[in-house]
């Protein structure tokens, strides 16, 4: 007990010098870059109507005040890490005066729903059909389909979306090809909402599997090979158990560890947000959120998002590392 | 394997049943009663917020411009619905006294907000004490700038008294593409600070008032007033669709499914591409032109712009070697398939351009002569619309106009014709030369030019660069795209940080001729020392004491005066001689209609309004349309 509690207590020290330097790097990375959030929000102001050098000078002035951009670079920093420390991201700088930490709340549930789903679902299916195809290996289904998914695998993510939309948004339209719900929909009809969400999350979804299976299907086939050749299992099949039993008792348990800390992964992932999927199907989630932020130099909100995510993975990290040693023996808890 | 085929069978039925679910399908808002157009703002990142006087707070295009709100005049950059000039909050034009130091506001009795209350001069002095006291507000700069005092001496009528004299002080308030919108007085005067006041539910003027709108920001929907006889727009009759939808359609791809799965009435912009796709697959497209190049020119100018204070620049018979090098053909071909207006000057041949400027210039463009040193040219070829015209016809075939007034409506009224050789004895005559297959400066070094385009961002601009990036290096000149996008490039284009850049530093009316929307401040008062942060839109950073001269005359005499189309023409004229930027061509927007619902769009023969949905303007559309199956 004593050697593990040393070893969550380095743990949780690396689990806060991982985040305290991972946001450090994030507020250099944004804060160094060309893009200065004043002369967007100028420039977004002033594009299409009319004006004067003279009034810009102003603006300038006055926007630096009310973003609270004045102060030394030392005074802006000191003031962020006061500000992170309590959960507060400041006010977004492209969608003033909102709070950063409003706009990725709502955008968190959209993507956590969408990704936790297809995580999920690409995960089981992968895996299942992976380790039925590593055990019932002269199966042509199975064979058919890791021809199949080795296929796709490689595919850039965006082409399979696309062909996706054009499928099933243009060729035969029976999905919707964009947003996260239908336009004006009755959100106190649960149930109904509900649903709704899912038909608009068949595209997105599908897509993030198609691709994402592959990897899962290769890894557990490649697990389950290996096992059946196990004396273990050669005894159990010349006892005559039952072959589901083997498979579910024998093989696929023992296969599953390192694929179930792949899923942990994935999992503290989640709140990076799927930047490309949400782009493509106009997913209202925190990777669409990120990305207008990075195209507006909006970086009180990339700091927001890229700190939540930085929190999350690192979190799931830890989370694995203080579990390893309790559910398996030979990890040690050095 | 039982379980596999009942997931194919399960898929198949989940998909089947869901077809009716992808087509929008509003509850209580019936599709034939609403038009549905493309936000190109995206997805509103706080969608509750409708308070426009906060800078770059909200959405702007999600109908809240465009069907909410209203100011004192219009300008069309078309022909407008009664003409370019509509007055639509104030009765009458602006009235200055005869130094430009005050200008009187006569306003419209009988307009009321959507909430009941009656608009009155209050508001409009409010509107303009309220942003001058609380500096960082959208038009507080400007305001405080201009008006000493503001009041209403006798009702219905608001006299600005000005800091100094300003003959386009109008102009604040005048929608080109937005202006300074009224605030309801009696709804901002009950917020705590109106800087951060969301204005949720907005109180509208216009004759739509807020439906409901996506918590997501995907969508807005507006519905018409049951009183649209007491807004602005009413006197010209009653709008057709009940149901305004402005709704983030997603990337072009997904505009162009869209719209031909009919729903999305109005594409704000695709690429030539998405518009050829459609004008061959959709029946029921309408366009500006309803043949090629079908885009509605845009009064905003494309040309490869210099940096002045880049010592490489500064001689003009550089920049007119530059000019003589591009085949405006190939760079027409290569950016917009061919579907450009080109200009050889600068102002965008679009609205009454033409008019007031392109045709009345063509005898003096053809005679304009240049002395490369060793010869004198004539540069000018006025048949490049027609060269474009023969190159399309035998793959277009009947989409290209035959008719010569049409051909130079779509295709511009010529360009300068490709001389190398005139462009070799331009560049000698500045002290360059040429050794082997490379041109030198006169220091001895390579000449080199970076010409930065905006890449993905800008893909038709960018285009169009590297094409003319290409013509330069057959040339021997050692020239380079580099790609800034979307912020990068305002950033740089705003420090100077770049040597050419494809871009427009000219934005006009359209509908009228007065060019001080951009012109003002291309004054040399306001170029920035290299270095330092070069204030719009003189991106070029040029000074020029004739042009000075232009400008102050402008600032001078009235917004109306005819003395601003010859200021204009001598704009044009010099712009042609000093060439600080190399005009390219109108940037055209390809708007898609469709007409399933709706009909009465504008278009280049019925062109009451800009058809393009995010400006202000588009709200003269809504009394237009009417329903396409009744």
């Amino acid at each position: 007990m004593r050697a593990y509690l040393t070893y969550l207590s380095k743990r949780l020290v690396q689990f806060a010098v991982v985040v305290f330097v991972g946001i450090n790097i994030t507020y250099l990375v944004t804060h160094m870059t060309p893009i200065n959030p004043v002369e967007q929000s100028i420039s977004a102001a002033t594009t299409y109507g009319a004006t004067s050098p003279e009034a810009i000078e102003m603006m300038r002035q006055s926007l630096r005040q009310l973003y609270g951009l004045e102060g030394t670079p030392w005074e802006q920093y000191v003031s962020f890490w006061k500000r992170v420390l309590v959960g507060d991201f400041g006010p977004s700088l492209s969608a003033f005066p909102t709070p950063v930490s409003q706009l990725i709340l709502r955008a968190l549930p959209w993507t956590v729903g969408l990704l936790l789903v297809s995580t999920l679902l690409t995960w089981i299916l992968g895996n299942l059909l992976g380790g039925l195809a590593g055990y019932y290996r002269n199966s042509r289904i199975l064979k058919a389909f890791g021809v199949l998914s080795m296929g796709i695998h490689p595919i850039p993510y965006y082409v399979v979306a696309f062909v996706l939309l054009i499928i099933f948004g243009f060729l035969w339209p029976v999905l919707p090809i964009s947003g996260g719900a239908t336009m004006a929909s009755d959100r106190s009809n649960t149930l109904a909402f509900a649903l709704d969400v899912v038909v608009h999350s068949i595209l997105p979804v599908l897509s993030l599997m198609a691709v994402g299976i592959g990897g899962w299907f290769m890894g557990m086939r490649a697990l389950v090979s290996n096992i059946v050749t196990e004396d273990y299992v050669v005894y159990a099949e010349l006892a005559g158990v039952n072959r589901g039993k083997i498979l579910r008792s024998y093989v696929m348990r023992n296969a599953l560890g390192p694929q179930v800390t792949g899923l942990a992964l994935q999992l503290g992932a989640i709140f990076n947000g799927a930047i490309i999927t949400e782009q493509v199907f106009g997913y209202p989630g925190v990777g669409s959120l990120l990305i207008s932020a990075v195209h507006a130099g909006d970086y009180s909100l990339v700091l927001g998002i890229t700190t939540v995510s930085i929190v999350a993975v690192s979190a799931t990290v830890l989370l694995i590392d203080l579990l390893y040693p309790l559910i398996d023996p030979r990890v040690e808890a050095r | 394997m039982r379980i596999l085929r009942l997931l194919t069978v399960a898929t198949g039925l989940a998909l089947a049943a869901t077809t009716a679910m992808s087509q929008t399908n509003v509850p209580g808002v019936p599709r034939n009663e609403t038009i549905i157009l493309e936000n190109p703002e995206g997805t509103i990142k706080n969608p509750g917020w409708f308070n426009i006087w906060t800078i770059n707070a909200g959405g702007q295009y999600t109908g809240l411009h465009q069907l909410a709100l209203d100011t004192l005049w219009y300008i069309d950059p078309e022909r407008g619905l009664d003409g370019v000039w509509e007055n639509s909050l104030a009765a009458e034009k602006p009235i200055y006294n005869a130094d430009f130091t005050e200008m009187t506001v006569k306003l419209r009795p009988g307009i009321y907000w959507s909430d009941g209350v009656e608009f009155t001069p209050d508001d409009l002095i409010y509107t303009v004490e309220t942003q001058i006291k609380n500096p960082g507000m959208r038009w507080s700069a400007l305001l405080a700038l201009n008006v000493e005092s503001v009041s209403s001496p006798e009702p219905w009528t608001v006299v600005f008294k000005l800091k100094k004299p300003n003959s386009r002080f109008h102009s604040l308030f005048t929608v080109r593409f937005n202006a300074i919108w009224i605030m309801p007085k009696h709804v901002f005067e009950k917020a705590a600070d109106p800087q951060r006041f969301d204005f949720n539910p907005p109180v509208s003027l216009g004759a739509y008032k807020i439906h409901s709108f996506d918590p997501d920001g995907k969508w807005y929907i507006w519905q018409k007033r049951d009183d649209w006889q007491r807004t602005t727009l009413g006197r010209y009759g009653e709008p057709g669709p009940k149901y305004a939808a402005y709704i983030d359609p997603g990337p072009p791809d997904k505009r162009v499914i869209a719209q031909l799965n009919h729903n999305l009435d109005v594409v704000h912009d695709i690429a030539p591409e998405g518009m050829f796709t459609l004008t061959k697959q959709s029946p029921s497209l309408k366009t500006w032109f309803p043949n090629f190049p079908f885009a509605h020119p845009d009064p905003t100018l494309p040309s490869v712009i210099f940096n002045m204070q880049n010592p490489a620049f500064q001689n003009r018979d550089v920049r007119w070697a530059l000019a003589l090098l591009i085949d405006v053909k190939a760079v027409s071909m290569a950016s917009y398939r061919g579907a450009a207006t080109l200009s050889p000057i600068g102002i965008p041949p679009t609205g009454t351009h033409p008019d007031d400027y392109h045709i009345p210039l063509q005898e003096w463009l053809a005679s304009y002569e240049i002395d490369t040193g060793k010869s004198k040219i004539k540069p000018y070829d006025p048949t490049i619309g027609n060269q474009i015209a023969d190159m399309l016809r035998p793959t277009m075939k009947d989409q290209i106009p035959t008719d010569p007034a049409e051909i130079r409506k779509a295709f511009g009224y010529g360009w300068w014709k490709p001389n190398p050789q005139a462009a070799t004895e331009l560049l000698e005559k500045a002290g360059y030369t040429k050794r082997g297959n490379a041109w030198y400066t006169p220091d001895g070094k390579p000449f080199s030019i970076k010409l930065m385009v905006e890449g993905d961002s800008r893909p038709i601009l960018t285009r169009a660069g590297t094409m003319i990036v290409q013509q330069w290096r057959q040339f021997g000149i050692d020239a380079k795209t580099e790609v800034a996008q979307g912020t990068t490039m305002l950033d740089r284009r705003i420090a100077g940080d770049f040597e050419t850049l494809i871009s427009w530093s000219v934005e006009t009316y359209g509908g009228h001729p007065d060019l001080s929307f951009f012109l003002d401040s291309w004054h040399s008062q306001f170029v920035a020392a290299p270095g330092k942060t070069q204030s719009p839109r003189n991106w070029q950073r040029w000074s020029n004491p004739e042009l000075d001269k232009i400008i102050e005359e402008v600032r001078r005499i009235s917004f109306d005066d005819k003395r601003t189309v010859e200021l204009g023409r001598d704009y044009a004229k010099l712009i042609v001689r000093e060439m600080p930027i190399i005009p390219l061509m109108a940037y055209n927007v390809f708007t898609a209609m469709d007409e399933t619902y709706w009909t009465g769009y504008p278009t280049a023969e019925n062109p009451y309004a800009n058809p393009v949905p995010n400006w202000g303007n588009s709200r003269s559309m809504m009394v237009k349309l009417k329903p396409k199956q009744p």
